[in-house]
């Protein structure tokens, strides 16, 4: 095992995939940190051109892609508020109120250490553990799938903000949205409206760069006039050890929840980045500094979204089945090197899989130095005047909605969204539980009709099985803690009201 | 007066040549194929591994463009809306025959005028390795246990959720089916025992059929699969099943005749280059070239044999 990773490691350095996974990793970063670019569609747009490549080759170049591409969304999310991909849509929550503090540089180093370790830690997980953990994810059944989901939706109520009410009724709200579309179970369309472009719902990425950047560009336009305009000013890039020992836990921990989520087909990034987002919250001291700029809301996700990426090629190797829809392209660019991802391939091809986890490991360091060296240029963007940075984030928007799809109804969506966003803020109705519904309302909506299929209309089927009551457990938990800590500040502000 | 007429005539003539030579002469810019799919899926790997040899059959380049979204409808409502001149083309899926009566697609293969069939993969019936030996066991488990088998396709109202109905109907059994979004996610749950069987396409099974983990008890198509000669086909066992999802490539309404053959020969050509074989050879998609009367015919054909079904399952809608 460890001599094949050897051989992996020097098949890496002898083939040249380290040049590949080099040039993979900068054009990843470069692609997620472009909003509408997302590291899908680099992989994609790759695929054609590793025709006739070595497949170790190849293969390098697309996991850079992919690695550094869900990292690279952190940049601007960090930078701009606007995540270059739905990946980075947590890392928003606390990484731009941490920028706009004056320590964009920490951010920047946050992110990418967390990434580069948490990644590191899924490449460890996929190289040493794969076929093992495959085994427990094909136990996920869709009452599994269900129950993750509402687990993940009671993450509203570490993003809700001041008041759960508020939280919930945006959660709902994005449930609602997320309805658009055909129906997963019988196959109709719903609040479609004749539209085509609805009919497979609003896709993700319009709606996060609505709710985040171009709100946040309107909220620009309207500041520019009345106040003086502050320039953030940029810190070094880097950490304390202080600071590292106190995100460390939290990157390992959001490291085996991303793994997990990535090795679960139907679950990805984004999901993984929420649920490490939220994780961290609960086990903070200060679960009420969140959203205003701790360093653990910037760890979090960025080491469970990074730890994902390679825990969703642990079902495309043993299983041959994608975990995510990055996944579900490279699977179409092994075949098409000749190569049958599944059970097969570590048989078959030993050589290419152990090349494979060498570059997964590989790619983590790559993250590392690229980003730490990166940071330094990316974080004079916020050098640039307010105006011009508005009118960026505006044009980001516009363009990442179309590109995405070549669509210009995506590009109407990115705008009203925008206004919704910029009214709710506004209005202090918090936007990412709207973000939590538009993600988890798929999963549980279409898990809960086939759970009712399969079992034959027997909801007990959620009590009978062992996984799922590992998932109550964590719902009950997060909701009664969240119940006995708002008691308590209850009681504390009556008590000083008192005094 | 003389030279005046002469001059209308010269003139006249002269754009009459113009319009010959314009009609003689197709293609004179680069023609786009609309792929209503995402980038770096199946459909997308035909339509570029065909359209790479485009330059040298066609003469002018032969663009791929993606326009995803609507389970295929906006990219396809785009080549409906697209003028008739042969410019605008897209590869066209097999849901175009039977999706507009279900209410999803506003159009259907009517709206289009075909110009050849490219790429044929049946579907085919595979359960967990081990659970059943052959297709009358499955079949015999399922009349002393109706409705009692679970079997996973790639989304309601799609061609695998009506091949495995059109499979339960000439058997006569029933089975519950269950809808999942995309093969993939069905597979899965088949390996890991949430479901009994899937009715995906051969290809979609391939890897972990060769592994051992699933098996193959009958492909649905009219001949067996190249990958699976072992396999029998339904046809075989006395079931009338013959259903395949097929890819073939198409324009507008009205397109012409004469521009339809140009295209049609250019194809058939880039079909028989080394690339494009060896490409679906290696995503395991069956190649399978109809002529344009021929691809009309099983598109007909397929549409024939599914109207039953879609009636039994209650997706169709009424206008």
């Amino acid at each position: 095992m460890v001599q094949y990773l050897f051989n992996g490691f020097a098949n890496l350095i002898s083939s040249g995939s380290i040049f590949a996974l080099f040039i993979g990793v900068f054009l990843g970063i470069i692609i997620g940190a472009l909003p509408g670019l997302t590291a899908t569609m680099g992989i994609a747009l790759l695929i054609p051109f590793t025709y006739g490549m070595n497949p170790a080759f190849a293969l390098s170049l697309m996991i850079g892609i992919f690695a550094g591409g869900i990292y690279g969304g952190s940049i601007s999310a960090i930078l701009l508020k606007t995540p270059g991909t739905p990946a980075a849509g947590a890392t928003v929550l606390d990484g731009y109120p941490l920028a706009q503090k004056g320590q964009a540089g920490k951010a920047l180093a946050i992110s990418t250490i967390a990434s580069a370790l948490g990644g590191l830690i899924g490449a460890l997980i996929l190289t040493f553990l794969a076929p093992q953990i495959a085994r427990i994810a094909v136990l996920f059944g869709p009452p599994e799938y269900v129950l993750l989901g509402a687990y993940g939706l009671t993450m509203i109520s570490y993003v809700a903000g001041k008041s759960m009410a508020k939280g919930i009724f945006m959660g709902l709200l994005g449930l609602l949205i997320s309805t658009i579309g055909i129906d997963p179970i019988s196959g109709f369309p719903r609040f479609t409206f004749g539209q085509l472009n609805l009919l497979s719902g609003l896709s993700l990425l319009p709606v996060l760069i609505g709710l985040f950047a171009a709100a946040q560009a309107f909220e620009g336009v309207e500041k520019h006039n009345e106040i003086q305009v502050k320039q953030v000013k940029i810190t070094k890039i880097g950490i304390s050890g202080h600071e590292f020992i106190q995100i460390l836990p939290h990157i390992i921990k959001s490291a085996f929840i991303g793994t997990f989520v990535g090795a679960v087909p139907g679950t990805g990034t984004d999901i993984a980045a929420f649920l490490s987002y939220g994780e961290a919250k609960r086990s903070s001291k200060h679960p009420e500094e969140f959203g205003t700029g701790r360093i653990e809301g910037v760890a979090a996700p960025e080491s469970g979204n990074n730890a994902c990426v390679n825990g969703a090629m642990i079902p495309m190797f043993t299983l041959g089945i994608p975990g995510e829809a990055a996944t579900a392209v490279m699977l179409g660019g092994l075949m098409l090197l000749g190569l049958q991802p599944g059970p097969l391939l570590f048989k078959e091809n030993p050589q290419v899989i152990y090349t494979v986890f060498a570059s997964t490991i590989t790619s983590n360091l790559l993250i590392l130095v690229l980003g730490l060296i990166g940071a330094r240029f990316f974080a004079k963007v916020l050098q640039l005047p307010m105006k011009l940075i508005t009118t960026l984030i505006f044009v980001l928007a516009i363009i990442g909605s179309y590109a995405m799809r070549n669509n210009v109804f995506d590009v109407g969506v990115t705008i009203i969204a925008g206004f919704l966003g910029y009214i709710l803020v506004k209005a202090d109705y918090p936007v990412p539980p709207v973000l939590l519904g538009l993600i988890l309302g798929p999963l549980v909506e279409s898990n809960l009709g086939r759970t009712i299929i399969i079992s034959e209309g027997n909801l007990l089927v959620f009590f009978t099985r062992p996984l799922c009551w590992l998932f109550w457990t964590l719902i009950l938990y997060t909701i009664i803690s969240n119940i006995l800590k708002s008691r308590k500040t209850v009681k504390a502000s009556s008590q000083e009201a008192k005094e | 007066m003389h030279k005046r007429i002469f001059g209308i005539i010269l003139l006249m003539s002269f754009l009459v040549a113009m319009g010959i030579s314009a009609q003689a002469k197709f293609p004179t810019k680069p023609i786009k194929i609309i792929v209503p799919w995402n980038a770096g899926g199946g459909t997308d790997a035909v339509a570029r591994a065909l359209a790479r040899s485009g330059e040298k059959y066609l003469g002018v380049p032969v663009v791929v463009e993606n326009k995803p979204g609507g389970s295929g409808a906006v990219g396809l409502a785009e080549v409906v809306q697209a003028a008739p001149d042969g410019y605008t083309l897209a590869i066209l899926p097999v849901e175009l025959g039977f999706m507009d009566k279900t209410g999803v697609y506003p159009f259907g293969f009517k709206d289009f005028t075909p110009i050849m069939n490219l790429n044929t993969d049946p579907a085919a019936l595979t359960v967990k390795a081990g659970r059943f030996k052959s297709v009358q066991e499955f079949i015999a488990y399922a009349k002393a246990n109706p409705g009692k088998l679970k079997v996973g396709h790639s989304g309601t109202g799609l061609l695998w959720h009506l091949a495995a109905a059109v499979f339960a109907k000439e058997a006569g059994i029933t089975l519950t089916y269950v809808p999942f979004d995309g093969a993939a996610p069905a597979i899965a749950a088949l390996i890991g025992n949430q479901i009994d069987a899937v009715t995906v396409s051969g290809a979609e099974v391939q890897s972990q059929v060769k592994a051992g983990e699933l098996t193959m008890l009958a492909c649905m198509g009219d001949k067996r699969l190249a990958n699976f000669p072992q396999i029998p086909t339904l046809m075989e066992l006395g079931y009338k099943v013959n259903i395949s999802t097929f890819r073939g490539i198409g324009g507008p309404k009205g397109l012409p005749a004469d521009r339809v053959t140009i295209l049609h020969d250019a194809f058939k050509k880039m079909m028989e280059e080394p690339e494009f074989i060896e490409t679906l050879n290696k995503m395991g998609l069956g190649i399978d070239y109809r002529s344009t009367a021929d691809y009309k015919k099983l598109a007909d054909d397929t549409a024939a044999a599914l109207e039953p079904v879609l009636t039994e399952l209650g997706l169709l809608r009424k206008k």
